[in-house]
């Protein structure tokens, strides 16, 4: 791919914690003190928080007013979730209900977004409706909101009367050619437009609804899909643009199209991208802005945290029959996010120290290697590899450990013992974890030990439940000292 | 003259605040149009709102009992291409 180096780090901030040793501490390191503050303790952009801190999604918005080729409308829509899932759609009432149920049980959730399963300004009394109503009764909780930009110009005045904490755009392309292979079509101002035109007005929108959120003082993420051979060329250019126009970040998540999603990227034959391509392009935009890696594409109406979902708890009749104190529910809330703050100051304390420690260490000249780690939340490893639904992905190198994405292992499988082509779970999760040398766990079986090192992965089950970057960077050592770190990696793979 | 919505409809709720005449419903399994109400939107927009907003091939028909969006029209797959794409995922 050819595509610009731009991954210039600046030198200037306060050593090695702020810039390359840290891990999305830096990500958020060029903001500004009053956004910094924002966005610290949010489960979406700040990778430390997500694992205390989670977010949740109420389906109240089912109407869309674009086609989208990743997406069939007979299921939820992808641009925020996986496609071939279909939530339980609310109305507002049931949603705000939902959401203080959750919140009263699960202290740890502090955002609720609407997200789908069409676009939420497409469907503006259900989304303000709820919105209206959270920001009265449940003032603690940050609301979030996705959409495709069409009406958004026509709603940012709403919008900035709701405890909204930022809005989503999903921003795939600034040229109307480019949108045309990506939206069949939009309905505007009471008629079906297609292609090219379809597009130009869609791109006009998104672009005009980001400028008068930023003038009115919202935070702006733009998200989007790569999709190989249509935008991921284009994608730098979307980031340099969105970035000057003061999104605060940017999100680039990988295509998802398999035929039996019956979307038309899907049926067509249209690839997603490998987690190297992703991983290249979001290297190449991260320079050029503030990328962000922890995303999971959750799905638009799950509960809980890191992946794990617990919706199965709050399901209209269950919530139906529980009485929620929210008043008493807000104040043990306090209680609790009080003494999580306390501890992720005390572990970013501790990662400054460490950061600064390894600083003044000699520095290797070994080079970087990806490792997968296990894990259900508080910054340690701490799951069984067997009970992984994702996992994260770190870089370790000479100058820190750094977090670079999510891979979910089943993206392509809905969970059964094969999948279409007779691969099983195992090898699927095998393949999720391409591009990496080790996988930490906290135990994990002798079947998959012997996959694992047969594919070129060390399975390592010896630093359960340290933190995940210290762990990381003692196997990072471990690799060097034995020297498995001096040989370029393509040597040691076709020997593996 | 009416619209018709079959049970193709998925429940998405698009065309319902849309309708000039008020005549689509939500019943139990999927929206429905009054043929009492409908005006197929003479008089107050060029098309049938329901039908240009409508994301689903086949779910609304022309007063002739034709739909008004034929398969492939608005997801752009050719319907050859979504029926080889079906048999082979069945024959899996
Ligand atoms: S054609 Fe027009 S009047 Fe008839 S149901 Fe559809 S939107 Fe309503
Ligand atoms: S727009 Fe189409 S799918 Fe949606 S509710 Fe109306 S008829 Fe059903």
């Amino acid at each position: 791919m050819e595509l610009p180096v731009l991954n210039e780090q600046p030198a200037s901030k306060g050593g090695c914690s702020a810039s390359s040793c840290g891990t999305t501490d830096d990500q958020l390191g060029h903001l500004s003190d009053d956004i910094r503050a924002k966005v610290e303790n949010h489960p979406c952009y700040s990778e430390d928080a997500h694992h205390y801190f989670a977010r949740m999604h109420v389906a109240v918005a089912p109407a869309c007013n674009i086609q989208c080729h990743y997406c069939n409308r007979k299921y939820d829509c992808a641009n925020e979730s996986r496609p071939g899932v279909v939530s339980e759609l609310l109305m507002p009432d049931q949603a705000v209900k939902k959401t203080m149920a959750v919140a009263a049980n699960i202290p740890q959730m502090t955002v609720l977004g609407i997200a789908g399963p069409g676009d939420p300004l497409a469907n503006p009394e259900r989304t303000f409706e709820t919105f209206r109503r959270l920001s009265e009764e449940a003032p603690d909780i940050k609301l979030c909101v996705s959409t495709n930009g069409l009406a958004l110009p026509d709603a940012v005045e709403e919008l900035s009367k709701h405890n909204i904490d930022h809005v989503t755009i999903t921003i795939n392309c600034l040229d109307p050619e480019v949108g045309a292979k990506i939206y069949p079509w939009i309905f505007w101002e009471n008629k079906r437009i297609h292609g090219i035109e379809g597009a130009r007005i869609l791109i006009e929108q998104q672009q005009k609804g980001l400028e008068m959120l930023v003038a009115k003082g919202i935070l702006v993420k733009v998200n989007s899909v790569m999709i190989p051979g249509v935008n991921d060329k284009h994608l730098a250019e979307v980031s340099k643009t969105v970035k000057a126009k003061g999104a605060f970040l940017h999100n680039v998540m990988p295509l998802i199209a398999e035929a039996e999603h019956g979307t038309f990227y899907g049926v067509m034959g249209q690839r997603g991208p490998s987690p190297e391509e992703l991983m290249e392009l979001q290297d190449a935009c991260s320079g050029d802005m503030n990328m962000m890696r922890h995303c999971r594409q959750c799905r638009a109406d799950a509960v809980g945290m890191l992946g794990e979902d617990r919706g199965d708890e709050f399901t209209l009749d269950k919530i139906e029959d529980m009485e929620i104190d929210y008043q008493a529910a807000m104040e043990k809330r306090k209680v609790i996010h009080e003494a999580i703050a306390e501890e992720m100051n005390s572990k970013r304390a501790a990662k400054a120290e460490s950061a600064n420690l390894h600083a003044q260490a000699e520095k290797l000249t070994t080079r970087p290697v990806l490792m997968a780690v296990a894990t259900s939340g508080q910054g340690v490893i701490n799951m069984h590899f067997g009970h992984a639904k994702e996992f994260l992905i770190y870089e370790a190198s000479p100058e820190g450990v750094r977090f670079i994405s999510h891979r979910k292992t089943d993206l392509y499988c809905s969970g059964d013992d094969s999948c279409g082509d007779g691969e099983s779970v195992l090898q699927v999760t095998i393949r999720t974890l391409e591009g990496c040398e080790a996988v930490l766990c906290s135990k994990i079986g002798f079947e998959p030990w012997d996959m694992l090192e047969q594919a070129g992965i060390m399975p390592n089950g010896e630093h359960a439940m340290e933190p995940i970057e210290e762990a990381v960077m003692a196997v990072y050592k471990e690799m060097a000292a034995a020297g498995k770190l001096d040989e370029a990696k393509a040597e040691q793979r076709a020997t593996a | 003259m009416a619209l018709k919505i079959i049970d193709t409809c998925v429940n998405c709720f698009a065309c319902e605040p849309l309708c000039p005449s008020k005549a689509i419903y939500k019943a139990e399994a999927y929206f429905l149009i009054n043929p009492k109400k409908c005006t197929e939107c003479e008089g107050d927009f060029e098309v049938p709102q329901c039908a240009a907003i409508c994301p689903i091939e086949g779910a609304i028909l022309d007063s002739l009992g034709v739909p008004i969006n034929p398969p492939g029209s608005l997801t752009g797959i050719p319907p050859e291409k979504m029926a080889e794409a079906m048999a082979e995922l069945q024959a899996h």
